[in-house]
């Protein structure tokens, strides 16, 4: 490296001057601002409910307007009245619902005793849950306890959930569950 | 406008809105996590987690307190990062905001020594040794919106706006829990851009909390790099 004397007496005279402005010397990083553009600049904005708890949060979310449509974020809605854009971390979480390659397609079934999971269809897995529980409700039904009271119950089955399904269907699940003599009816989220 | 965080760590209930919030706008994957015996998950930041709310359990006075931190880079207003790289390129302060920003040129760099230069243990790198952190989501700032960490927060506890705005706030706030917790304070607040509020003394949170070897100002290797930039510059410009 040459530096004639003229040239250091610049440079470390500018040095000098940065330090005497700055404290520490010049903020030589260029002076930069880049423009962006939002990764949901283009997309469709649906408005949507949370559907994980009962606070029942609105949210945006955006999908895209050419292909398949897949979803590209999920945030609060600052317009809801509940979290006006806020959102905790299952719901900042939404997006994993749609967009997840862990997401299970296809029912699976264990067998008793069996360490291994297996593909089964729709079909066998519905008749399969249907013929179970009917065994089970069928062995265990009690139609009156010790006393002699009414109960018309069974507590074999359980039924645990769900977070996720509306008003509608709850009233439908409970319906079912209590036509079955369920008595343990329970919400996944009080667990 | 240069912008700032204030983050009130009094009324964050460690939801972890701001954490998956933050992988959620970055299309960050999720990480292979383990039970350690506390609620914070993962145990660091890393490449793929730019913001972790870290939690310590602490018998304060008697009582357990149960204190959080929503850890992010504090994008100072002079960042050692920067100057260590010296390489505006791969690590510049956008003039708009203040956010400190990598790019994929921080590949390249010393890892060890800009994550060393970070008085808050920030950055970290990917196996290719390309550097990642919080970037202020300087694309949602740019469009009028809010950080996706901010944006989430259901408590108000992490607050976005002109930095003015926010050193103001954070001062009111700092007055009114100072009643409450006569320790409570403001952690540096005239370098950084994210400025936290925490009831206790800071080293209760995370060691990093506060700066690491700040008061002495810069290290002696970003100083000489400092003094030399012009030169360097010159040199860069003949070349």
């Amino acid at each position: 490296m040459n530096v004639s004397r003229r040239e250091f007496i610049q440079i470390t005279g500018a040095t000098a001057a940065g330090l005497a402005v700055s404290g520490l010397g010049f903020d030589l990083s260029p002076v930069k601002s880049r423009a962006q553009m939002l990764k949901t600049q283009y997309a469709r904005e649906t408005v949507t409910i949370c559907p994980y708890c009962a606070v029942g949060c609105g949210a945006i979310v955006h999908t895209g307007k050419r292909g398949a449509g897949r979803v590209i974020n999920i945030e609060g809605d600052p317009d809801h009245v509940i979290n006006q854009g806020a959102l905790c971390s299952k719901g900042a979480s939404l997006k994993q619902l749609a967009e997840n390659e862990k997401r299970l397609l296809e029912p699976m079934y264990r067998a008793p005793n069996s360490d291994k999971w297996r593909t089964v269809s729709w079909d066998w897995a519905l008749n399969e849950i249907a013929k179970r529980v009917k065994a089970t409700r069928d062995a265990t039904f009690t139609a009156k306890n010790a006393k002699g009271q009414v109960v018309n119950r069974t507590t074999a089955i359980a039924s645990v959930g769900s977070a996720a399904i509306d008003n509608e269907e709850c009233w439908l699940l409970q319906a079912m569950m209590r036509a079955l003599g369920l008595v343990y009816i329970e919400h996944q989220a009080r667990i | 406008m240069s912008k700032s965080f204030f983050v009130d760590t009094t009324v964050c209930t460690a939801c972890r809105g701001c954490q998956v919030a933050c992988k959620q706008w970055h299309d960050l994957p999720a990480e292979t996590t383990q039970n350690r015996g506390s609620y914070q998950n993962p145990e660091d930041l890393s490449f793929d987690t730019y913001k972790l709310v870290r939690m310590k359990e602490r018998e304060i006075g008697g009582k357990l307190q149960w204190l959080f931190f929503p850890e992010q880079c504090r994008h100072c207003l002079e960042p050692p990062c920067r100057d260590t790289a010296g390489q505006p390129e791969a690590i510049y302060t956008d003039s708009a905001t203040g956010a400190v920003l990598y790019t994929a040129n921080t590949r390249g760099l010393n890892v060890k020594e800009i994550i060393e230069a970070c008085p808050y243990n920030i950055p970290r790198a990917s196996q290719d040794g390309t550097l990642a952190k919080c970037d202020m989501c300087v694309d949602r700032v740019k469009n009028g919106l809010q950080p996706a960490c901010v944006k989430t927060c259901p408590t108000g506890a992490m607050n976005f706006g002109d930095r003015e705005a926010m050193l103001a706030m954070a001062k009111k706030r700092l007055k009114e829990v100072q009643a409450k917790y006569p320790k409570a304070s403001l952690l540096d607040p005239e370098d950084v851009r994210v400025v936290y509020l925490t009831a206790f003394d800071p080293a209760l949170y995370h060691e990093f909390a506060v700066a690491s070897g700040y008061a002495s100002g810069i290290t002696r290797q970003v100083a000489l790099r400092k003094m030399a930039a012009p030169l360097t510059r010159w040199i860069r410009a003949l070349g």
